[in-house]
């Protein structure tokens, strides 16, 4: 295959792996990242620092396992979806693997299900389970664990499926939304699909097969004919070719940029075909090829709710908890485990809107706010660990905080406002007191910190 | 918008022109049709019921032996549903609605839909929203297109349309013209902490003027917007009062909401709210029930308020839904996708009554009703004779339009 825009980036002297590449590879592989962890990537240089981003699960995920063993039962039986949304926002604040927690995220935006109609937090939290396990690899072996799902069941209505009286939902939905996408089937094909897919049902938490109910006989799939179960259908329509393309397409668009051109559409399916739609080797060479580091990449995406959020809680070293987070995610328009409907969230524009972008603003200016003063348990934003109080000059601070969120990208123009509002006091300039009182000095610069994370420049992701 | 669209509206400039003798009576026309347009301060109000809304439970052919056939336990009961014709009738939940429709204050559209139906509720959602079967649709929404045409407002903070829904509806997507969604941008407001040099320093910075990468230039503008709708919203409040009380729902609190605003006297012509759940796959019954209980009640609600605002000749509410529901009941007790529907109008200056033919229950479409009034006709209507605006600019052709306004 002729490649072009997943040729290799090879950094050189002239085009350095630098931060700016380091921040933007940590940003949309995970949550975004400190400026310990991009000098440390940049350190380990691209092909390794690509490398950590698919390590294997280990320590860390088995304390993960214990503590929540030990608190689970309480989430499972509270049966409150709120705690179960803050549990995942922990996760997603505190993993070392945000790549696998950044891929349960995009899965579960994909094979969307709502808690809403699910009801049941058990069967939730185990689905986000298998797309958190089964994200990363065969995407025909995610989509079948997904067909045998009990949330899903529940949530396409997967129960009333029945040889006497097929439910088609699910088997529309797979096609139209998680599979091949609308154009590439027939309507005959749901009815059959449907029909392959009978008895497919749950008993409790766990996938349970009613051979009573289920439709045994010949079936016509996509011009083939055959004794089909819904394995089966999982099996033809992961071959099918527009899967490829129609999946690889929503990865761009989540992980490189918002309108991918169809030529590179058509590269990346055709990688992703060659790699037998595996997920994790087809993103192994998009996080190393020259298009990602691209200006239509770089900086092209507008951070969804949990990108900005969580982002800013991993870049700053934010303390607050999960379940406040869970709240301004919900404001921003995205709730964790209640996509608005079978079809995801649209992203990118569709995030901004007047009220999601005000609760943005908001949130932006909450941050620097947080100061836990002497309660250690306060929610708490630890500005001195980015600008050091001793540090009286207003350019250096500004420019300390260009390169904890920008990587030192900030106009001059920018630039000069920050450091104006910095040393400017209601009667004019103060710029003895700026100095000589750093209680008022980290007041400022606090404010400044929510100025900045306010910024359009700062959700250009 | 694509090509041909585009080529359209050029092109119609062109031919103007060209028409010689006929040009200064068509310029009269213009002229009028602009000053029209220029004084039409009517208000429409849309409510979408999202899931596909069952049309055969709602407006309910009660004399049909095949209705009661195909619906066995969904089937309303002659006795309990509230006749509005000899042959068709309201489910038992919409009584409010149907008090209205003994006013003359709601017409009632039978068989809407649209050719060649599709059953995929985004699919069958975008061409509602755009009004466009085209394989490719615009962009933008038919209410968009209609903001966008309205002639510039010398008054920079106009709102001419407000979304009261989660997220902007495609409906409501304009090339040119921002609508906002107003939701929580009152907690915005109150958020603002007195911090006055910050609180205009962020402003500035989050509206800046000048180049910018395609998506800092997309938030500049939507923090614009925030801004202006922020600075507008904040005395409408103090300007409604009203004793009247809404179902404590979501759809009773948008409708609240726009009766609040149009209190405000802020020029919003067109305002969008949607009530979610009308899926029923399973379980119709009660699930139906209790939505069309909502719907009616908050219908009337808002009538009632604005009423005793005064307002109530200014306003038309359309309601319609993506697709209607199979005839044949599944075994879940509830219905899947299906094609033609009922659309409803309500308002003080409507023409009440049935409109429209009630599809046929034994000539079916792939076990679905047959649409026999193109969507557009019922849009056609409200943008010409209610808003005041040219319908085949806004819908790409002609459509016949209804009568009901």
């Amino acid at each position: 295959m002729a490649r072009k825009f997943f040729e290799p980036f090879i950094p050189d002297a002239g085009d350095p792996f630098d931060a700016r590449k380091a921040a933007h590879l940590l940003r949309r592989s995970g949550f975004g990242a400190n400026s310990a962890q991009v000098a440390a990537a940049v350190g380990k240089g691209l092909e390794e620092a690509v490398d950590d981003l698919f390590a294997d699960a280990d320590d860390e995920d088995r304390e993960f396992e214990r503590t929540f063993n030990a608190i689970g039962g309480t989430l499972v039986n509270a049966g409150d979806p709120g705690v179960c949304q803050a549990w995942w926002a922990y996760r997603m604040l505190t993993t070392r693997h945000a790549l696998r927690e950044k891929l349960a995220l995009f899965w579960h935006g994909h094979f969307a299900t709502s808690v809403n109609k699910v009801e049941d937090t058990q069967l939730m939290l185990r689905q986000i389970e298998t797309l958190r396990r089964l994200g990363p690899g065969s995407f025909r072996e995610l989509a079948l664990a997904v067909a045998r799902d009990p949330a899903m069941i529940v949530w396409l209505d997967g129960q009333s499926n029945v040889k006497e009286h097929p439910n088609e939902n699910f088997a529309r939905e797979l096609m139209e939304l998680f599979t091949c996408g609308i154009g590439n089937y027939s309507e005959q094909d749901v009815l059959e699909a449907a029909r392959a897919f009978t008895g497919w049902h749950r008993s409790g938490a766990d996938f349970s097969f009613n051979a009573a109910v289920h439709d045994f006989g010949v079936k016509k799939f996509l011009g083939r004919r055959g004794k089909f179960d819904g394995g089966d259908v999982i099996d033809l329509l992961t071959a099918h070719p527009a899967t490829p393309r129609f999946i690889a397409r929503k990865l761009l668009r989540y992980f490189a940029a918002p309108n991918p051109p169809n030529d590179v559409v058509s590269e990346a399916a055709e990688l992703y075909d060659r790699t037998q739609l595996n997920t994790r080797l087809f993103l192994r060479e998009l996080f190393q090829s020259q298009y990602f580091f691209s200006p239509e990449c770089y900086r092209s995406r507008i951070a969804s709710p949990a990108e900005f959020v969580v982002g800013i809680a991993r870049t700053l070293g934010v303390r607050q908890p999960a379940t406040d987070l869970v709240g301004h995610l919900s404001a921003m328009g995205q709730q964790l485990l209640a996509p608005p409907n079978v079809k995801g969230w649209d992203g990118e524009e569709k995030w901004i809107n007047s009220t999601t972008l005000a609760a943005r603003l908001t949130y932006a200016r909450s941050i620097p706010e947080m100061n836990a003063g002497e309660n250690k348990f306060n929610p708490h934003c630890p500005v001195e660990e980015f600008v050091p109080a001793d540090d009286k000059s207003a350019a250096s601070i500004v420019e300390k905080l260009a390169q904890v969120l920008f990587q030192g990208e900030l106009s001059s123009e920018n630039r000069e406002e920050f450091e104006t509002f910095l040393i400017m006091g209601d009667e004019g300039p103060m710029l003895e007191a700026f100095r000589e009182d750093e209680g008022l000095r980290m007041t400022k610069v606090r404010q400044l910190v929510g100025i900045m994370l306010a910024l359009p420049e700062y959700q250009a992701y | 918008m694509n090509a041909s669209r585009r080529e359209f509206l050029g092109m119609a400039g062109l031919s103007f022109v060209s028409l010689g003798a006929f040009g200064p009576r068509l310029f009269a026309q213009a002229a009028e049709e602009s000053a029209a347009a220029a004084n039409n301060d009517h208000v429409l109000v849309v409510i979408e019921l999202s899931g596909g809304n069952d049309g055969l439970n709602t407006v309910i052919p009660f004399e049909e032996d095949l209705y009661y056939k195909n619906r066995r336990t969904l089937g309303i009961p002659k006795v309990n549903v509230h006749k509005i014709s000899d042959g068709v009738g309201l489910h038992p939940a919409l009584e409010p609605l149907a008090e209205l429709y003994k006013e003359g204050r709601v017409a009632v559209v039978q068989g809407v839909g649209y050719p060649d139906p599709d059953r995929s509720h985004f699919r069958s959602m975008e061409i509602w929203q755009t009004a466009s079967t085209e394989k490719l649709p615009p962009a933008d929404g038919w209410l968009g297109r209609f903001i966008d045409q309205l002639p510039p407002n010398p008054d920079d903070g106009a709102l001419p349309g407000l979304a009261f829904t989660g997220s902007l509806p495609q409906a409501c997507q304009a090339a040119r013209a921002v609508i906002p969604v107003v939701g929580e941008l009152e907690a915005f407001a109150a958020a603002e902490q007195p911090a006055q040099r910050e609180i205009a320093l962020r402003r500035k910075l989050s509206t800046r003027a000048g180049a910018a990468k395609g998506s800092v230039q997309f938030l500049r503008n939507q923090a614009a917007s925030v801004y202006r709708t922020v600075d507008r919203l904040k005395g409408a409040a103090e300007k409604y009062k009203s004793m009247v009380e809404y179902p404590g729902t979501p759809l009773g609190g948008q409708l609240k909401h726009a009766a609040q605003i149009l209190a405000g006297g802020l020029g919003v012509r067109v305002m969008y709210t949607s009530q979610d759940g009308y899926d029923t796959h399973s379980g119709q019954a009660d699930a139906h029930a209790g939505l069309l209980g909502d719907l009616s009640g908050s219908i009337a609600a808002f009538d009632k308020d604005l009423r005793g605002l005064g307002l109530a000749d200014k306003v038309a509410t359309v309601v319609f839904s993506e697709f209607g529901r199979r005839v044949d009941e599944n075994a879940s007790a509830g219905t899947d996708h299906g094609a033609a529907s009922c659309l409803f109008v309500a308002g003080a200056k409507i023409k009440g009554g049935l409109f429209g033919r009630y599809p046929r229950l034994d000539k079916l479409g792939e076990g679905d009703l047959v649409f026999n009034t193109d969507f557009r006709s019922a849009y056609a209507d409200l943008l010409q004779n209610w808003l005041g605006c040219p319908a085949q600019k806004i819908l790409g052709s002609e459509f016949p339009a209804l009568k009901l306004v």
